[in-house]
């Protein structure tokens, strides 16, 4: 006699997607994460537009990335056409990642995973019990759009981010708002750790969690150019594919992604396991506080990895800010370049973990072939591997309690479905 | 009784669900003088069935799973409001493709790619009625609070009349597309954006749609003048609202 548990329509994610357990008994005959979002097919047409043009058109893959794939595609076209741009314009992209890592960050813990943990079916009733924890959690959104405001012009789909540089820097008077709004940040995020301090986690999973993320460079914890794995193994940026293998799946718009055969994650958890003693300050004590220990095997961490990455994001924008108004705000053309025929790949760490973009251009600039490899792509499988291990775990549990549990899983991946489905073939 | 709304999603990116959740500032408000009853990116508890007397629907229609969500949509709303681009022009994944549609899906699916329930993706006026078309890639804050303001009282909200050209002027900004020769999108896409994007010396890309009464042919002689290919320029101006724009090749061009 077989049964199924089925999550018909995920809430509180972005995206379209649902769950699907098959049981015999106390065996699974098949787990399935299933996307149903429409197909915009990206890659497609962005064929035959004009370098310049892309960053914009791909942007629009994702709402809450949209920092990300923007300067990633920037990154991805300058490799391309041998730009480099400058340190100050550099750091100007940093801090838009950690604006979109503290916008992203606030939203996801707060508003869409907190309200499982404390019984709750969403922010709204939440607000009703605890209106100062929604508060302080919308004030921290809000922060992190206004550093995303400052430096790309719009907090969704930013417009100041081209190749070589910035269309315009910040002024003085935008820069000293923004160090003020960071400086009460700090003390909320002292109030998010107190909140965090006082929440117990889920555990109902216990299965080891292969990791991947990008090696930070240049002490940007966002940028780098070699992928590190929880294996011990390092792989350049522009070799991304032997890390993404994906395929297409009869059940998902989105492809899925294996490495050696085996699932492997990517996000806050998989940077905090790797490089998570490059984070110092207020994140860290909160981290030690908090008692999270790495690597974990509970996949639900994710949650608590991405509020510690959080503050970290906070104190990392205000020392970027400091250093700006250091070196100062002189105004700087967008670095000079030719079109020519080219191709170059770039990755970057957004919220939920590495992006991958590629492009082909001929001479006159155009592109040829498209690549964008999104992080939701790579953690589907990784999710159903955990979902597994969920349902394995769950002796005793009610089908209501499995499914539940299995939402919790879903969501602690802060999985972007809106954004996973552009995928090209390797 | 507080008003009943629904924000829903179709194909595009979530930025207006975003933008409205970044409303940090009135959302408490908005949260307490609404009641909102399927919310499914923002609540796990939603009432799929009942009456509402505001839908705020994004994304595009591209599947005929959204062709029915969205006449579903329609049946239980008083009022439909299309928000962004997407919904109100079919939007980016709605742009001209240099290949075949079958090509489309194969070159980023393979030869699987066929069996997906997908077709080209269109405004949601072209399934039901719209009762206000509220515009840009992603919508403004300002525009959103205001018109949900306007409508819950029983108005219908004014459409932006003037370009973005209008504003930039109002602004008393050097022109791009005069004085630096830019492909600049701003005098046939709607206001209301503040211009922004030629305050950060970008050219418009006219992510808030056409103006009314846009003069796309005018527009196409000066970028040709620029420098510009025919075709360019129709892929540039048709970026976010190609099914609603039209390009016909004037009588005699090339």
């Amino acid at each position: 006699m077989t049964r199924t548990i089925a999550v018909n329509h995920l809430a509180r994610v972005e995206g379209h997607g649902g769950i699907k357990v098959v049981l015999d008994g106390g065996t699974i005959e098949r787990l399935e994460f299933d996307i149903f979002e429409g197909l915009r097919l990206f890659e497609g047409l962005v064929v035959g537009r004009p370098a310049d043009e892309i960053p914009a058109i791909v942007s629009r893959i994702c709402a809450i990335c949209s920092v990300g794939h923007v300067v990633t595609a920037l990154k991805a076209l300058e490799n391309a056409l041998g730009v480099r741009v400058s340190p100050r314009a550099r750091m100007l992209r940093d801090l838009s990642f950690q604006g979109q890592n503290i916008e992203s960050h606030a939203l996801h813990v707060f508003v869409l995973a907190l309200p499982d943990v404390l019984g709750h079916p969403s922010v709204i009733s939440l607000a009703a019990e605890a209106p100062e924890v929604v508060g302080m959690a919308l004030r921290l959104k809000k922060l992190g759009n206004s550093v995303q405001e400052v430096t790309g012009g719009r907090a969704v789909h930013p417009v100041n981010h081209v190749i070589g540089g910035l269309g315009r820097f910040p002024t003085l008077d935008e820069m000293l708002a923004l160090r003020r709004d960071l400086e009460a940040g700090v003390e909320d995020c002292k109030r998010a750790a107190d909140v965090l301090a006082g929440i117990r986690m889920p555990e109902f999973v216990s299965e080891p969690i292969r990791v991947a993320a990008l090696v930070p460079e240049d002490g940007a914890f966002f940028f780098g150019s070699e992928m590190a794995l929880s294996t011990g193994e390092r792989i350049p940026v522009a070799d991304y594919r032997s890390l993404t293998n994906e395929r297409v799946v009869p059940h998902s718009t989105a492809k899925h992604s294996a490495h050696r055969g085996k699932s492997y994650m990517v996000g806050s958890l998989a940077r905090l396991t790797l490089h998570g003693d490059r984070i110092g300050g207020l994140a860290r004590e909160t981290w030690e506080r908090i008692g999270l220990d790495l690597p974990s095997r509970n996949i639900v961490a994710n949650n608590v990895a991405q509020a510690i990455e959080m503050i970290y994001s906070v104190e990392q924008a205000l020392s970027l800010v400091n250093r700006l108004l250091e070196e100062g705000l002189e105004p700087e053309e967008p670095a000079s370049f030719r079109m020519r025929a080219s191709s170059g790949a770039a990755a970057t760490e957004v919220p939920r973990g590495t992006l991958f973009h590629s492009y082909t251009l001929d001479a006159g600039g155009k592109i040829v072939a498209a690549d964008v490899i999104t992080p939701t792509a790579q953690n589907l499988l990784n999710a159903e591997d955990q979902m597994r291990a969920t349902v394995r775990d769950a002796k005793g549990a009610t089908d209501d309690e499995i499914r539940h549990r299995l939402e919790i899983v879903a969501r602690a991946y802060d999985p972007c479905i809106s954004c996973s489905v552009h995928v090209v073939r390797a | 009784m507080k008003p009943r709304v629904g924000i829903f999603g179709l194909s595009g990116c979530w930025g207006e669900q975003i933008v409205i959740l970044n409303c940090e500032d009135q959302l408490l408000q908005m949260v307490g003088a609404l009641e909102i009853v399927d919310f499914l990116a923002g609540s796990s508890a939603n009432d799929e069935e009942s009456p509402l007397d505001l839908a705020l629907v994004e994304g595009s229609v591209g599947s005929e799973r959204e062709e029915k969500a969205v006449k579903r949509i329609r049946e239980r709303s008083t009022l439909l409001v299309a928000c962004g681009s997407c919904a109100c022009f079919g939007g980016i994944a709605g742009m001209d493709a240099r290949m075949s549609r079958k090509a489309l899906v194969e070159s980023v699916y393979g030869g699987e790619g066929s069996a997906f329930d997908a077709h080209p993706h269109r405004p949601l006026s072209d399934y039901a009625k719209v009762d206000y078309a509220l515009v840009g890639c992603p919508i403004e804050k300002d525009e959103f609070v205001q018109a949900v303001s306007s409508l819950l009282v029983g108005d219908i909200p004014l459409p932006p009349t003037t370009p973005v050209c209008h504003e930039c002027k109002m602004l008393e900004r050097d022109c791009l597309l005069i004085s630096k020769g830019l492909p600049c999108a701003g005098p046939v896409s709607a206001a209301g954006c503040g211009a922004r994007c030629p305050g950060f010396n970008v050219p418009c890309i006219g992510c808030r749609g056409p103006v009314v009464e846009a003069n796309l042919e005018s527009l196409r002689e000066v970028l040709i003048e620029k420098g510009l290919s025919d075709e360019a320029i129709r892929d540039k101006l048709r970026t976010f609202a190609a099914p609603v724009i039209e390009w016909h090749r004037p009588e005699g061009a090339a």
